[in-house]
């Protein structure tokens, strides 16, 4: 087993990664840059080490301190949590070539599943169905013309690079096509360094159904179901649920069986998610995998009872999946809500600052990740979030009722969070009948019943 | 004290590499620093010991502030500047344990002097003063980690 672990991370994972490591008696070693002298994860590590200036550039970016800081620390692995490093072929080879177990999967598996392009490559190879799309890369306007008359629109011109919903543009009949093309261009190659874009057909108003994958070293692979992450604003996910509301049991397992196939096909280890696309036939179609963990890892744990990021660290130590999570099965019913430094009344523009005042919901069934706490400075140099709000119950029902409680009971002051938001999407009657899809967000927030109620002031000054 | 020996004490600090001379004798007082200093001030002769001459400003005070301005006796620690670690790894203040240490305190500095090693990933990086001064404390211990942003030396 390791004995001292570095976490290439910040914030609420950086947390979650500490929680796990103490809880396996591991020794902890936090980096971070000159914000994040004070955040939680840095205050609870054993060891920590600034390794630079506040932008993620010049400091969680920064592969050579972050190495230096693992030799410093004489860490046996790094955990590299989610976005920053995580995703980064080069620095996973990086760690193997200096002998430190980076906490994933082997450098070939995240070449083979991190290129979208190459992803849909193997998809195909494995027999996944893909959307209908282009075969590689396309390189001109007249070839993405020429795709666009076979495949029929709308379709989506996206980043072979790309994350995070950006280097993205749709385009609706052929007019639109060119500067559509050429704007998801310009957007990856400023985004992501690499402007290469692949094409695929737009689904309508599709759900976004991912599969959870968890393979040991010894060639065991598994899936944990899946999560319905179709309620994003602006290609960002911001409520997500295990179960999906439509997911049948015969879907699950045809959907489950494609994703350990192809899992298998590119010799994954560790954690990771497959990613599709469902219309409201029961079509699916591969989308992407993240070969890292995720940001919603947590409505898996609470439904098939499970930690899914201390499983990392026993597979990456050579450890066979535990028997609970292999033979995992669904009780429950989980929500999340990624609760950000945003204000919804005014178009979710960033509310970095102070927190003032800080309570978080408890009781039964309720799940706090976050960082926050009564006078913490929530940096402008990151993302916006600052908690993950989770609820559990028997029911979806259930699980509902306790979401609108808990973010009832939730008081931050000092800075605008979206709560309120979250709030009001509880109260809709087409979340609660669970028919919703990507397009929800946008749908809902222009109808004329949605309110977004500010949480009235609590204390007395 | 005559204007040609203050001039023959500026000559014997440049050639020995001396940063601060202070005498006094019979009420004059003179203290000369090289480096960046932050004032001129002077300390008048009490008695006209630097020639009979008029006050005339021209002549006495000119060759003695530009090279060496007198500071005044007490120093406070905003005049000090730091010299920060740009990167992670273990400090080292020579470059092998025979060697002698790059600099030492009084050592004066320019922004291209070596100060010290930061080795990273088996790699030693010479690190370079980047400002102009005496060292006038060694803040980081050698062989010890040192992380991004932490002080190594203060410089005058």
């Amino acid at each position: 087993m390791f004995e001292k672990i570095l976490i290439a991370n910040r914030g609420e994972i950086a947390l979650r990664i500490i929680r796990a490591c103490k809880e396996l008696g591991i020794r902890t070693l936090a980096v971070y840059s000159e914000a994040d002298v004070d955040s939680l994860h840095v205050q609870l590590a054993d060891e920590a080490i600034c390794i630079g200036a506040p932008p993620s550039a010049e400091s969680y970016l920064k592969i050579d301190r972050i190495m230096s800081a693992a030799e410093v620390g004489d860490v046996d692995a790094i955990h590299p949590g989610y976005g920053f490093l995580a995703e980064n072929a080069h620095f996973a080879e990086v760690c193997e070539s200096c002998k430190i177990k980076f906490i994933g999967p082997p450098a070939s598996a995240m070449h083979a599943m991190g290129d979208k392009n190459s992803a849909r490559a193997c998809a195909r190879k494995a027999g996944v169905s893909v959307t209908p799309g282009s075969d590689g890369i396309v390189e001109t306007e007249q070839d993405a013309v020429k795709l666009a008359r076979k495949i029929g629109y709308p379709l989506m011109i996206k980043a072979v690079a790309g994350g995070g919903g950006r280097g993205m543009r749709a385009a609706h009949n052929e007019a639109s096509l060119g500067p559509a093309y050429h704007a998801a261009r310009t957007e990856a190659e400023k985004a992501f360094g690499n402007g290469d874009v692949y094409i695929e057909k737009l689904i309508v108003n599709p759900h976004h159904i991912e599969f959870q994958i968890v393979a040991d070293q010894h060639g065991h692979t598994v899936h944990l179901g899946e999560r319905d992450c179709s309620i994003q604003r602006r290609n960002q996910k911001v409520i997500e649920e295990c179960p999906s509301p439509l997911i049948s049991p015969g879907l699950r397992k045809k959907m489950g069986h494609a994703a350990i196939k192809l899992a298998e096909s590119v010799g994954y280890q560790n954690a990771g998610t497959m990613e599709f696309l469902v219309d409201n036939e029961g079509h699916y179609y591969f989308l992407e995998m993240n070969t890292r963990i995720q940001v919603e890892h947590t409505i898996t744990e609470e439904v098939y009872g499970c930690d899914l990021v201390k499983e990392q660290i026993l597979i990456a130590a050579g450890a066979r999946l535990s028997p609970h999570v292999a033979n995992a099965t669904a009780r429950l019913h989980a929500i999340q809500c990624r609760i950000n430094a945003e204000d919804p009344e005014k178009n979710f523009q960033p509310s970095p600052g102070r927190i003032a005042f800080y309570y978080a919901p408890g009781g039964r069934g309720v799940r706090i990740d976050s960082h926050a706490y009564t006078g913490y400075v929530v940096p402008p140099y990151y993302d916006s979030m600052i908690a993950k709000l989770i609820t559990v119950g028997a029911t979806r029902v259930s699980a509902i009722a306790r979401m609108r409680r808990a973010l009832d009971e939730y008081y931050i002051t000092g800075i605008k969070t979206t709560v309120p938001f979250h709030s009001a999407i509880m109260r809709n009657a087409d979340f609660q009948n669970g028919t919703y899809d990507t397009g929800f967000v946008d749908r809902v927030m222009k109808s004329d019943n949605f309110e977004i109620r500010p949480t009235p002031t609590r204390l007395h000054e | 004290m005559e204007l040609k020996d203050i001039k023959a004490v500026i000559d014997l600090m440049k050639k020995n590499d001396l940063s601060v001379f202070e005498m006094e004798k019979d009420g004059f007082k003179l203290k000369l620093q090289k480096g960046a200093g932050d004032q001129t001030v002077f300390a008048p002769p009490a008695n006209g010991l630097l020639g009979s001459a008029p006050p005339a400003p021209s002549m006495a005070p000119a060759p003695v502030s530009a090279p060496a301005p007198a500071v005044p006796e007490t120093e406070s620690s905003a005049s000090l500047r730091e010299i920060v670690s740009p990167m992670v790894g273990t400090f080292y203040r020579a470059a092998s344990p025979e060697s002698p240490p790059f600099v030492d305190v009084g050592k004066e500095v320019t922004e291209e002097t070596v100060v010290c090693i930061i080795e990273a990933m088996k790699v030693m990086n010479e690190i370079k003063a980047e400002a102009k001064g005496v060292i006038a404390e060694i803040v980081a211990e050698s062989g010890k980690p040192v992380q991004f942003g932490q002080v190594l030396f203060r410089v005058r």
